[in-house]
């Protein structure tokens, strides 16, 4: 088993409004895999699919290596979900909440559960009705560790918690990581948070996989260009044109946002007619900026 | 599993319950009040205990339609409430999460089914009864129990629907009270002959007969009896 999640040609439609189309992709086993797309993008539908929580109308899922929903059973024993909104019974104390959730999972770890509940600072008593957005956050994520999971899939597990229970949020993932190898699977539309802790990153707009890659391609591959005397058109280039504009309206400079850029492309640039005359580096938020505006159909793409 | 699951809907049902477990207890004792101090003529006695009991009769199967329904609704509330999203994350079969539910609810019914036994036994304990007349504090209880599981049933199903399919069911219902009755005019109006046809009423009253499924809230519930 290579990958702990594989999605291939997955639709999914939801009336007229959204509809996920031709989803294919590919979590290999081990890794932080950040789940990048704007809010609605359909990320938050692609988890609940491969969850089994959704059935896709075309497509195959396999999740750790069994297939989607056939194995449903075994394979959420060994997933631990973390959901957009707090998703737990909310006249339960955090105890009976844990009491509860345990009594589901076969490899529920008593002892780790209550060494995450002093570290995570969760008040065994405290009604989950009467908790704070952080504080649920926190109860989330000890239920789904306390099991511990082969992968976790995280949707948006920190929007709208403060930085310090982010980061406390963040650590104990990455130190429950470090320990066991397990997969991560975290969505997010925070850029900055994932560009520290993903070694993949899935970028997701419009029901659509727009691209999927290891962290450090996305993050170099992705640059912006000043071309003098551009060509009017690059056909057979080594490289993609994400978007290109005319500095100076006249057309001899142009800005381009390329991916798949290595230096030694410029000698075809040169061969077409043209001058590279800087390479800027994109942060992965420009970079995840320029790629959906790539993506959409009302941008003015590579000629 | 059913231990917690029966922990969580006790959480949530329990504040509700207490009043359907009060009237439970009460009404067996409202039934007798006044009666059976053995001081006045035996068949008047009788005759009046009877009579009494006829006026309390149709209170048994509205409580026990409304426990069903309660422990139905508090079954269904949280997972509604949260999209359904956390019972669909465990790692069990979505027929027997649904069992687990509902069989946590069937339990719950004990309760308000046990304060009806103990206030049956204490009401039929405190009368000197009229010769001829018997107590049945067991049936009573078996059939509330019965009828409480009928309605818990119902009002489960439904609730285990999406909100659409609730609105579809409803629809479905009103829609036949209201076609049934425009028939029922309508035949009447055009054939005198079939003046007599009421299609609400002979449907109700055959859901209800003996051996219908409603029989439990008609039948005959007798705290005491010839």
């Amino acid at each position: 088993m290579n990958s702990a999640i594989e999605l291939s040609g997955v639709s999914w439609r939801a009336g007229k409004s959204f509809e996920l189309t031709d989803v294919s992709l590919r979590v290999p086993v081990g890794s932080i895999y950040g789940f990048l797309g704007p809010n609605g993008s359909g990320k938050t539908t692609t988890i609940r699919t491969f969850l089994g929580m959704l059935k896709p109308d075309r497509g195959d899922i396999r999740v750790l290596g069994k297939e989607v929903p056939r194995a449903m059973r075994e394979i959420l024993a060994c997933v631990g979900y973390v959901p957009e909104r707090p998703h737990v019974y909310p006249a339960l104390t955090v105890a009976e909440q844990v009491r509860y959730h345990s009594a589901f999972f076969p490899t529920w770890d008593r002892g780790w559960a209550d060494e995450l509940t002093n570290r995570l600072q969760l008040d065994p008593d405290r009604k989950i009705a009467r908790m704070s957005k952080g504080e649920a956050g926190k109860l989330l994520l000890l239920l789904a560790l306390g099991q511990r999971p082969s992968l976790l899939v995280l949707d948006e597990p920190t929007d709208g918690l403060d930085p310090v229970v982010r980061r406390d949020v963040l650590a104990t993932v990455l130190d429950y990581v470090g320990e066991t190898q397990a997969t991560v699977l975290i969505s997010s539309h925070l850029v900055h948070e994932l560009e520290r802790i993903c070694d993949w990153v899935g970028v997701m707009d419009r029901g659509r996989v727009v691209t999927e890659m290891p962290m450090q391609h996305f993050k170099n591959g992705i640059k912006r260009l000043r071309v003098v005397g551009a060509p009017v058109s690059v056909p057979d280039a080594p490289f993609v044109v994400l978007s290109r504009q005319s500095d100076n309206g006249a057309g001899s400079t142009e800005t381009w946002i390329v991916r798949g850029w290595e230096p030694p492309m410029s000698y075809f640039i040169e061969g077409v007619g043209g001058t590279v005359r800087d390479v800027f580096d994109l942060d992965l938020e420009e970079s995840f900026v320029e790629l959906l505006r790539s993506s959409r159909p009302t941008t003015i793409r590579s000629r | 599993m059913y231990q917690p699951m029966l922990f969580v809907h006790w959480k949530q049902a329990r504040m509700l319950l207490v009043p359907f477990v009060l009237a439970a207890f009460a009404l067996p004792l409202l039934v007798v009040q006044g009666f059976g101090a053995g001081d006045s003529d035996v068949s008047q006695e009788a005759y009046r205990i009877l009579a009494n009991y006829q006026v309390w009769l149709p209170y048994f199967p509205m409580l026990a339609a409304s426990v069903g329904a309660v422990l139905a609704l508090t079954a269904w509330n949280w997972d509604h409430h949260l999209g359904h999203i956390y019972a669909l994350s465990l790692p069990v079969a979505r027929w027997e999460y649904v069992m687990l539910k509902m069989g946590a609810g069937v339990a719950l019914a004990l309760v308000p089914t046990a304060a009806m036994w103990i206030g049956a036994q204490l009401a039929s304990g405190s009368i000197v009864m009229p010769e001829g007349l018997r107590a049945y504090p067991n049936q009573l209880a078996a059939r509330f129990f019965l009828a409480t599981l009928m309605s818990y049933a119902l009002f489960f199903a439904m609730g285990a629907g999406t909100i659409k399919t609730t609105v579809w069911i409803v629809s479905a219902v009103l829609f036949f009270f209201v076609g049934g009755g425009l028939i029922d005019i309508l035949l009447g109006a055009f054939d005198p002959t079939m003046s007599d046809v009421n299609v609400v009423a002979s449907t109700v009253s055959w859901l209800a007969r003996a051996g219908g499924p409603f029989a439990v809230f008609t039948g005959n519930w007798t705290l005491i009896d010839v």
